[in-house]
């Protein structure tokens, strides 16, 4: 009878070991564990969807349409129920989302390959290239630097990324079609516009061997227009490039573009 | 029989030559393998000169990077018609400018706007271009390759015709870990071969090391000294430029109404500014000005003395106590200011062979 107590005792002790030790309800060891993680960019204008040469109306009547809309992230990386963060490879850590790209219902995508399997909770970003990583020069833009210039995402007169591009026409009160350009990026090492982001998902994203989870994140690209500073194309934000002024303020407002609105775990 | 003994001999001699020299030619083959056996090459850095700015540690200088990245910068293919390499605008004997262009043109008959500036002592540069456009020395390189004006080219072009030649696969194997024909690569031996192109060996930088027992003339001199109180503002440090952004006061030409430094910030206070240029190899880099107005060294001072205007953000450096802008010099000031700036000519750095194209 002792005996039997001594072990329950023992038993008990082995379990409670067990549970303080790995935060898993399972006790699941995910070490070397590798799986996928799938980022999919949804376009959207409030509350519809992003469609190419539909005109959209701002919060000052001005009206938009756009014929490319694209944007750099980077930097991507995730952090788990215990506060550890993955940081996907630096040398791959650079994707442009590009409408272009999306399938029929305009979702882009982004696989995160074999990143640590863990219980993820939430995901940061950067939008743009920040500038440790330019300053390294050709060895930290690898293969980066010739997508980018395919994509139309480096300036040819200056050596640097548009972070944001959108193109395509704008109409107000008094003007109607005229050329709408957003090209947003930092200008070499004398301005920084990149900025980062953190998300918060609503529930834990499981990333597994067997399981690859999608994360469907939200761009509501009006906020570009209508985020934290509301800005007019008749006073100058028709044309944005590198202007010391007016990048910074596009910059911030791509900052609150992004929400996760939901994950599918797999 | 002794007769034959020897004939074996002399037969085994000549067998075992023939396999000595079989064994030195198999051997030579074998050296032969094309790989990656990087040998560093040193980068001495002038005494007068001050701390490098390229950060070597990404991009390690190897004589095969250098060898590879002098290719390169000789190579027509890396523009649209295959025929405009880099030399084509940057010539050695004139320290790497447009021999006599006041504007460099390109493929299509394409004319730039702005005066192609000399290469040399670029690893010491905070910036690059006219306009400071270019804040890294790897990533200069994509404003002329794919300007419509000048090589009108794409990287991946560029990329795939270089690919498809056993010569570079060779090349990129030899100077690269991983071997890759890619952007990277090519960026990284262009830059390999600029940095080293350094320009420290003129009569000037004799005299101020004291090495062989170099001398300036009493013209020289005073020259030098005019020099030091009336432009070393600006032309500051033995590069001969602070690295900042100035508006000099030239007339705005309205046919190119090239506002500078503004384009890149569009801040009003980077009106008509333009990167203070080194005066290295000045005698040979005319003609002057970002847009190559001036065509002498003459009429350069001559400008500074009496023709600067007021476009409306000239630098303070060159108001004077009338209100008016300028460097006030006299005939002598200019001529022995001349006198000294022909003591910048390195003739070694223009006729070195580690960068001539033969």
């Amino acid at each position: 009878m002792k005996l039997l107590k001594f072990t329950f005792a023992l038993f008990a002790c082995a379990i409670l070991i067990n549970c303080s030790s790995d935060d898993d309800d399972n006790n699941e060891d995910l070490t070397d564990e590798k799986g996928d993680l799938i980022l999919k960019f949804d376009n959207a204008v409030g509350d519809y969807d992003f469609i190419f040469e539909t005109s959209y109306t701002k919060s000052n009547g001005e009206s938009y349409q756009l014929n490319n809309l694209k944007y750099i992230i980077s930097n991507v990386r995730v952090t788990d129920t215990d506060g550890n963060v993955y940081t996907y490879p630096a040398e791959d850590n650079a994707f442009i989302v590009d409408e272009l790209d999306g399938n029929n219902a305009g979702e882009i995508f982004i696989t995160l390959d074999d990143i640590d399997a863990a219980d993820y909770t939430a995901i940061t970003f950067g939008i743009g290239i920040d500038q440790e990583r330019f300053a390294l020069g050709a060895e930290g833009q690898g293969d980066f630097l010739d997508l980018a210039s395919e994509e139309g995402m480096m300036w040819s007169w200056a050596s640097g990324y548009k972070f944001v591009r959108f193109d395509g026409v704008f109409t107000t009160s008094t003007l109607t079609d005229e050329p709408l350009n957003i090209h947003m990026g930092s200008v070499g090492s004398s301005l920084d516009n990149y900025r980062e982001v953190t998300l918060s998902f609503p529930n834990t994203v499981l990333v597994r061997e067997d399981k690859t989870p999608e994360i469907h994140i939200k761009a509501d690209i009006s906020k570009v227009f209508d985020g934290a500073t509301s800005v007019n194309f008749s006073e100058g934000y028709d044309q944005v490039h590198t202007d010391a002024t007016e990048t910074p303020v596009i910059a911030n407002n791509m900052q609150t573009v992004f929400e996760v609105h939901h994950v599918h775990n797999d | 029989m002794f007769q034959s003994f020897f004939n074996v001999l002399i037969m085994n001699k000549i067998s075992v030559l023939l396999l000595i020299v079989i064994g030195i030619l198999s051997c030579s083959e074998a050296s032969d393998i094309v790989k990656y056996e990087p040998v560093t090459l040193a980068l001495e850095i002038p005494s007068n000169f001050p701390d490098i700015v390229y950060n070597l540690d990404n991009n390690p200088l190897t004589e095969a990077g250098f060898e590879l990245g002098k290719d390169l910068f000789y190579e027509g293919k890396l523009s649209s018609n295959n025929a405009i390499a880099c030399a084509f605008c940057h010539e050695q004997a004139f320290a790497f400018t447009h021999h006599g262009h006041n504007l460099s043109h390109g493929v299509n008959g394409g004319v730039g706007f702005r005066n192609a500036q000399p290469i040399q002592n670029l690893a010491f540069q905070t910036s690059y271009m006219w306009d400071g456009a270019a804040s890294h020395l790897d990533l200069q390189p994509i404003i002329p390759l794919t300007s419509d004006i000048e090589m009108g080219e794409t990287f991946s072009n560029v990329v795939t015709k270089l690919q498809a030649e056993p010569y570079y696969q060779e090349k990129f194997t030899r100077a690269f870990e991983d071997g890759e024909v890619n952007t990277e690569n090519m960026l990284k031996a262009l830059s390999q071969f600029m940095v080293m192109m350094i320009s420290s060996n003129s009569k000037y930088d004799k005299y101020v090391r004291n090495e062989d027992n170099v001398t300036l003339t009493e013209l020289e001199l005073n020259g030098l000294n005019t020099f030091q109180n009336k432009c070393a503002t600006c032309h500051a440090t033995d590069l001969f430029s602070d690295q900042s952004f100035r508006n000099n006061g030239l007339s705005i030409n309205p046919l190119l109404n090239d506002q500078g430094r503004y384009d890149i910030l569009e801040d009003p206070n980077d009106l008509y500014k333009f990167k203070v240029p080194s005066l290295r190899n000045v005698e040979v880099t005319y003609p002057y000005m970002h847009d190559g107005r001036f065509s002498t060294l003459q009429a350069v001072l001559d400008f500074y003395d009496s023709a600067v205007v007021d476009n409306g953000n000239v630098d303070d450096v060159l108001l004077r106590a009338d209100g008016s802008y300028g460097i006030t010099l006299s005939d002598y000031e200019k001529e022995s200011i001349i006198a000294f700036l022909y003591t910048l000519t390195d003739d070694q750095f223009l006729e070195d062979e580690r960068f001539s194209e033969y």
